[in-house]
């Protein structure tokens, strides 16, 4: 039984329907219900029929995010003589939901033009000020069930863009350009073996000079300043190399022009071609890899209440400072660090620190920005601006860690820092040799100095890394691995250990209810119905585990009354006439329950909570956070592979070694503070070990930066996702095996694509620099020689998940 | 036969060159910043619309 709008297994006791044309449709909440009736009631139920949906439900705060004008005002820019709102769209999952989004805006009254861009799930809304307010537009995107959220152009991004185009018309211009010049080659080729008259010989090599100039010094630009700056750092690069094949084969090709010969205007033409395309399709992927990370940007930016005064008012979170009086209510982040003021309540502070159970929090305690308000209402003082934040020190941590990090040289590059000055230094020789041979003939010695460059060509050698790379990161991009670099294929294939995060990527980091253990007895069905009467609405996960259970097994519970929570002990309420309390056994004992069973036998790494009625003790439940299926196959996996796993954890420390040893791995660190952790990280690394991370949450972030691969969850924090260099789709772990995989088995490629271009510029070399080579010969080898390594690469993509 | 080919490589060169600034004024204009989007965009038989326009 699925929900009809977005296709989650509906949980027993959540069924919503809706009758409709003698069939009944069923959905998994109202939310879906309401939005199917929008759908149905604009018309635009073809999309039902038409969407492909590659994973179902919707995200968590879909239906319930709230929005206003005042902060959304903020975003909204002139448009002509009309207003236009960016906005991102969470949710957006294949062409149809483009359609829907923009079918249903663009009805809104006032509402005149709506663009969706499918590859960044951006949105341009131009609309009419007087007519519509933008907090109307998000609404509405929000009662489809997908997440709107404002969003402002970066400067980065900005010129990442103007990179993008930049790079477009460069390869566009040589691949026009190019093609012109092989047609003037194969005149020139034809005229080479059959003979051709001097005149039109001369014309087509004016015109191949004609059109590769402008290939060389506009399209090959970038390579002739990487060249340059390579010279003047004394480090021999990948442009050097490709601005030696261009730039000899051009320069000789002008020589050979007027004083007659054979030209090479297309080698130097092709070279640059190539390596362009091969950096236009680096550079897509990459952008690819990154709209997705900035989607889910934008954590700490948001709103916050103030009291100015009596009043409340929303203002940004930028605005706020130190002695800032707010109101926190329940479900939301505190927005800066503070201290409370009014009210008691429990906070979840795993976003921050790791630990996975609430704290409670009363007057005067400190409260971390990020961490989110569970059960009160509560008015905070602001400690120190959002700039100064923990969440902001935690960015800076990231940040440190990045610059921290040494910069990372390709293996070619590494491979050319040697090969570069060889080549130069044989085709020196080369020419001296044969101008001594030769007795003075300087135009044979040049030509066989330049055939040697020529051979030498980094052409396959150029290729090889950057083939591979790509055809690897797309095909793992299409199973739904993003790898953020190519950098990040190689280190992931050397890792030696692997570090897990416990609360939320090896487990779930909600508890679920696993045991009842009742009074004599007592019927463990009327427990359950009890505790979910008072627990309801509540937000505490606690709470929410035992309302799911009982929805889940179909337990009807009636609503409690006078429902009080008692910040970090438990809930009381009144259930037909009776008192009811749920909370743990101190609590409850010092409500004067009796029948308390002193000793309850549980594992480490359980919450118990103790339920009792009219002041007796009716049943003690056990709660577990729950173990992702896919965490002990990749363990077993990483074991077999020569991997070492260790498992880190702001979380106490028995639960964290439980959940080690259930998963066979041998070491696990409990209480661990986000700073800790990257530690730790340090000191693997400056042991010598190769270190991926796998984490979720703002308090992995240093860590992950830390690392040598850093790997996000998806569904993790924002944060979390922006510092990681490998981003899982899906919450499934197995993929990391899959990438594991793909990494190994893509640098295995580049090693032979990189054996292959050495291989024939040792057998190549030595024929050139006898001579027995001519240039065309040369290139014709060279040309060969890349669609073997090509051919090669492109193996990779065969490779799927599964 | 020599001035017929040079009129004629400067022929092709002219038309390429057109091609070549309609290329530059697409990439100016953002046609390549979605390629995703158009392909479905096509197929897509606005019936509400029309309905709307009669």
């Amino acid at each position: 039984m699925t929900c009809f709008h977005c296709g989650i297994t509906i949980p027993k006791g959540m069924l919503v329907t809706e009758q409709r044309n003698d069939e009944t449709l069923e959905f998994c909440c109202k939310g879906c219900r309401g939005a199917y009736l929008l759908i149905i009631g604009a018309g635009f139920g073809d999309f039902y029929r038409r969407r492909d949906w590659q994973e179902p439900g919707f995200g968590e705060q879909a239906f319930q995010t709230a929005f206003h004008d005042p902060y959304l005002l903020r975003f909204v820019y002139q448009y002509g003589d009309l207003s236009a709102v960016d906005i991102i769209i969470d949710g957006i999952r294949c062409a149809t939901c483009v359609w829907l989004n923009e079918k249903i805006i663009g009805q809104l009254p006032g509402v005149r033009e709506v663009r969706v861009n499918y590859a960044t799930s951006r949105a341009r809304v131009v609309f009419e000020q007087a007519e519509i307010t933008p907090a109307a537009i998000f609404s509405r995107i929000g009662e489809l069930g997908y997440l709107p959220r404002p969003y402002t152009r970066s400067a980065a991004e900005e010129s990442a863009t103007r990179e993008k185009k930049d790079l477009l018309i460069r390869f566009g211009t040589a691949f026009f350009l190019t093609m012109q010049l092989m047609a003037y080659s194969f005149a020139l080729y034809a005229g080479y073996f059959q003979g051709i008259g001097a005149g039109i010989k001369f014309s087509l090599q004016i015109f191949s000079c004609l059109v590769t100039t402008p290939v060389i010094f506009y399209s090959g630009w970038p390579f002739l300043r990487g060249a340059w700056r390579g010279i003047i750092n004394r480090a021999p690069n990948m442009e050097l190399l490709i601005a030696i094949g261009a730039l000899s084969s051009y320069i000789y090709s002008i020589y050979a022009t007027f004083m007659g010969g054979e030209v090479y205007y297309e080698t130097a033409a092709m070279i640059i071609t190539l390596i362009l395309a091969g950096r236009l399709l680096e550079n897509v992927a990459r952008r690819q890899a990154a709209v997705g990370v900035e989607r889910l940007l934008n954590l700490t930016a948001g709103e916050a209440r103030r009291f100015t005064g009596d009043e409340l008012e929303t203002v940004d979170v930028a605005e706020l400072s130190a002695g800032d009086l707010l109101l926190v209510g329940p479900g939301e982040r505190f927005p800066v660090d503070g201290r409370l003021v009014e009210g008691t309540t429990d906070v979840d502070e795993s976003p921050a620190t790791g630990e996975s159970l609430p704290i409670s929090k009363n007057r005067g305690d400190h409260l971390i920005a990020g961490s989110i308000n569970l059960t009160g209402t509560v008015r905070v003082i602001c400690d120190k601006p959002a700039a100064e934040s923990f969440i902001a020190r935690v960015a800076r941590l990231v940040e440190e860690a990045q610059s921290r990090r040494a910069p990372i040289q390709g293996l070619a590059d590494r491979a050319s820092a040697f090969f570069v000055p060889a080549v130069l230094l044989l085709s020196t020789v080369t020419f001296f040799w044969q101008y001594s041979m030769a007795a003075g003939q300087l135009g044979t010695a040049l030509m066989t100095a330049l055939a040697v460059v020529v051979i030498a060509c980094p052409c396959a050698l150029g290729l090889a890394t950057p083939t591979a790379i790509l055809a690897g990161t797309g095909a793992a991009a299409a199973s739904g691995v993003i790898f953020k670099g190519g950098d990040i294929l190689e280190r992931l294939s050397r890792i030696s250990v692997a570090v897990f995060d416990k609360t939320g990527t090896i487990t779930y980091g909600k508890p679920v209810v696993v045991e009842i253990c009742p009074a004599a007895g007592v019927d463990p069905i009327e427990v359950i119905a009890l505790a979910a009467a008072v627990e309801k609405g509540s937000l505490h996960p606690i709470g929410r585990a035992l309302c799911d259970y009982a929805f889940v097994n179909d337990i009807p519970a009636t609503a409690g009354e006078q429902l009080k929570t008692v910040a970090g002990g438990g809930v009381t309420g009144i259930v037909q006439n009776e008192p009811v309390a749920v909370g743990s056994a101190r609590f409850l004992a010092g409500l004067g329950v009796t029948g308390i069973p002193g000793c309850v036998d549980f594992t480490p790494g359980t919450t118990v909570v103790c339920i009792a009625r009219s002041g007796f003790w009716m049943a003690t439940v056990v709660l577990r956070d729950r173990m992702q299926d896919s965490a002990p196959p990749l363990i077993a996996y990483f074991r077999k592979s020569g991997i070492r796993s260790l498992l880190l954890s702001g979380d106490r420390l028995e639960t964290v070694q439980h959940t080690a040893g259930f998963l066979g791995i041998s070491d696990g660190i409990g209480e661990i503070s986000p700073a800790g952790k990257a530690g730790y990280i340090e000191g693997l690394r400056n042991k010598g070990e190769t270190v991926l991370m796998v984490g979720d949450g703002i308090n992995d972030a240093p860590a992950l930066s830390a690392a040598d691969v850093g790997c996000a969850v998806a569904g993790g924090t924002d944060i979390a996702l922006e510092t990681s260099d490998l981003v899982l789709v899906k919450p499934d772990l197995e993929r990391l095996v899959f990438a594991h995989r793909m990494a190994r088995r893509t640098m295995s490629v580049v090693k032979q694509n990189l054996v292959w271009a050495f291989i024939y510029n040792l057998v190549g070399i030595p024929l050139a620099m006898t001579g027995r080579l001519t240039p065309v010969y040369a290139a014709a080898a060279m040309t060969l020689s890349s669609i073997c390594v090509i051919g090669n690469s492109l193996r990779i993509t065969r490779y799927k998940h599964g | 036969m020599d001035s017929s080919l040079v009129t004629l490589i400067l022929l092709s060169l002219f038309l390429g060159c057109g091609c070549w600034l309609f290329f530059i004024w697409a990439v100016k204009k953002g046609e390549f910043d979605d390629i995703e989007r158009p392909k479905h965009r096509m197929l897509e038989d606005d019936k509400n619309e029309h309905d709307q326009n009669r």
